[in-house]
């Protein structure tokens, strides 16, 4: 079995054994304690363990981690909850990244347990939106099509919703 | 006062007694009707129950299911009982010839005392006055005059006869699977003049985009089917060979899972051949080969669910061991499901199933995926060349975009 490896937020990790039936949500928090990726459903259904995975063609996805094995993110280059906000050079996170910014603004969450699954998703969108705007009266379907999969169970998705939407619209060049 | 009350005796006992008769009735043709699955195909996404406007995608365009429900104007209500048995067993319709998407070439054999009891049933529900939709079928089969040819040829007028050496139990299944289960109008290939092929009944067939599996007793065997598990997957949708999928699961949610359990034993007793219970064999799991490439795509996109070992978690996924779906030649359904996922499942508040994401797998990876499925949990014994995974692909994803338009 070939040892695992990955950049996870910039950092290459180190190399380690480990078994195929390790699912990749569990090797976050287990292995690399990087616990922020939340274990909802753990069947698929809810997306709240979504993590980023950046392609060598320059394209990104939302993956998630419940139900997908560590080893199939081998040499993959991934973002995580952990790897948006800036930080400062005790590690400590100084600044949120603009969707963090707007969920937290608009309280557009409770509990939370949804929360990285909704940012990673909405960042990548904003992403989307940055190499190919769309045109404003699109962009609420726009929106809805692309949190569709994402369940929470405490704030209705209004919030979120509107969070997203105002940011979108207050950033020059996101919409036509 | 005692005249008065035995005049009152006279005058009302018929009538309590043709109430409760009609009303026997009523209950007869409306656990018929369940059966038949009359519901599921007259009524529409959001419309009227039993007020029609169902779509059937035929080769030839749509036709769309009419309104059955006891209104005069817009539905059969002013039906004979004639013209509803023309309706049932000849597909005549007051209006002219049906389209043999009314599955007339199965009803034909319901008996006449069931028809009485549907009868009875249907002129019992409420009417709706949900207008009927026109079909959208193409020249010349828009032609309904063509459908009294077509009937000569492919309908019979028989009436169904038990097979004399079979026992009760089995000729009650026949009775119900080939009338008013109507089985083999998805199980049972067509030929070319879209008829049932009698010569390879329920031998399984491709409907609409997904294989309506074999239901011939010789397959469900050799896929180690018992009695018990049939009853399973008809009554709830699953069982230790698997559950059912796509157009079955509303069958089984507004039909088989109201069959009786006598009448469910009384099917599978018919598909089985046989009366007694069949030996149970274990679930097949043969062990994992971890050299084989196909080892790490199962371990890396299956076993969160379905188990490291193919024994799936009670109520959410279905086991792989021993999982009929898998056990076939052709495994087109375990394509079709891997490459559109499943949609939630539920039957009841206690019964339901968690969905299946897609997978967009390289054929490489798919033809790894495939091989290992079914080496390790049937005894099957096959290999797919990449060129045969290829073209089983094409089928499936063909048969998807017909099925859509
Ligand atoms: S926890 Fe992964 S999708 Fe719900
Ligand atoms: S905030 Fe609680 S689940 Fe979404």
């Amino acid at each position: 079995m070939p040892k695992l490896t990955m950049t996870i937020n910039n950092k290459q990790i180190e190399p380690m054994e480990i078994s195929e039936e390790i699912m990749m949500i569990e090797y976050l928090h287990e292995y690399l304690n990087l616990t922020g990726t939340k274990f909802g459903c753990g069947q698929g259904e809810c997306s709240a363990c979504e993590i980023i995975v950046d392609h060598k063609d320059g394209t990104s996805e939302s993956v998630k981690t419940c139900i997908n094995s560590a080893l199939t993110f081998q040499g993959k280059k991934i973002r995580t909850i952990e790897g948006h906000a800036k930080k400062n050079a005790k590690g400590y996170a100084v600044k949120l990244n603009p969707v963090q910014e707007a969920f937290a603004k608009q309280f557009s969450f409770q509990c939370g347990w949804c929360t990285p699954g909704f940012t990673n998703r909405a960042t990548l969108l904003l992403e989307e939106l940055e190499k190919n705007p769309i045109k404003k009266e699109d962009l609420r379907t726009h929106i809805s099509e692309h949190l569709n999969s994402h369940l929470c169970r405490c704030t209705g998705y209004v919030k979120y919703f509107k969070a997203l939407e105002d940011l979108i619209l207050s950033k020059k060049g996101l919409t036509l | 006062m005692k005249k008065l009350t035995i005049l009152w005796t006279i005058f009302l006992f018929p009538l309590v007694v043709c109430a409760s008769k009609d009303t026997t009735l009523i209950k007869k043709g409306e656990y018929l009707s369940k059966i038949a699955d009359c519901f599921a195909c007259h009524t529409a996404d959001k419309g009227e129950p039993y007020g029609g406007g169902v779509p059937f995608i035929t080769p030839f365009g749509n036709v769309y299911s009419t309104n059955i429900s006891s209104d005069k104007k817009a539905g059969i209500g002013s039906y004979t009982y004639e013209e509803f048995y023309d309706a049932l067993h000849k597909g005549i319709g007051k209006h002219g010839n049906l389209y043999p998407a009314m599955p007339f070439t199965s009803f034909y054999l319901i008996t006449d005392e069931d028809t009485k009891a549907l009868y009875a049933y249907m002129m019992s529900i409420k009417p709706v006055s949900q207008k009927n939709r026109d079909n959208e079928i193409s020249f010349p089969f828009n032609i309904r005059a063509g459908l009294k040819t077509w009937n000569l040829v492919n309908l019979s007028n028989e009436k169904f006869v038990p097979e004399e050496d079979k026992s009760e139990k089995y000729n009650r299944g026949n009775y119900l699977i080939n009338s008013l289960g109507h089985c083999g109008e998805c199980h049972t290939p067509r030929n070319s003049m879209m008829a049932m092929d009698k010569k390879r009944k329920l031998e399984g067939n491709l409907i609409v985009g997904y294989v309506a599996p074999s239901l011939q007793s010789v397959e469900l065997r050799r896929q180690e089917w018992t009695l018990k598990d049939l009853v399973s997957v008809m009554k709830n949708g699953y069982s230790r060979r698997g559950t059912v999928l796509g157009h079955m699961t509303p069958i089984i949610y507004h039909s088989l899972s109201n069959v009786s359990h006598e009448d469910l034993e009384a099917m599978a007793s018919y598909l089985l051949d046989s009366d007694e219970e069949v030996e149970t064999k274990a679930l097949t799991f043969n062990g994992h080969d971890k050299k084989d490439p196909g080892y790490l795509l199962y371990t890396g996109y299956c076993t969160s669910c379905h188990g490291i070992n193919g024994e799936g978690i009670p109520n959410t996924t279905p086991a792989l061991a021993g999982n009929a779906t898998l056990n076939t030649k052709k495994p087109l359904n375990t394509m079709l499901t891997i490459i559109y996922g499943i949609k939630n499942e539920r039957y009841s508040q206690t019964n339901a199933f968690g969905h299946m994401p897609s997978y967009n797998f390289t054929d490489e990876e798919m033809t790894n995926l495939i091989n290992y499925l079914q080496k390790t949990f049937t005894n099957i014994g096959i290999k797919h060349s990449l060129e045969e995974i290829q073209a089983f692909k094409e089928e499936v994803i063909k048969g998807m975009e017909n099925a859509e338009h």
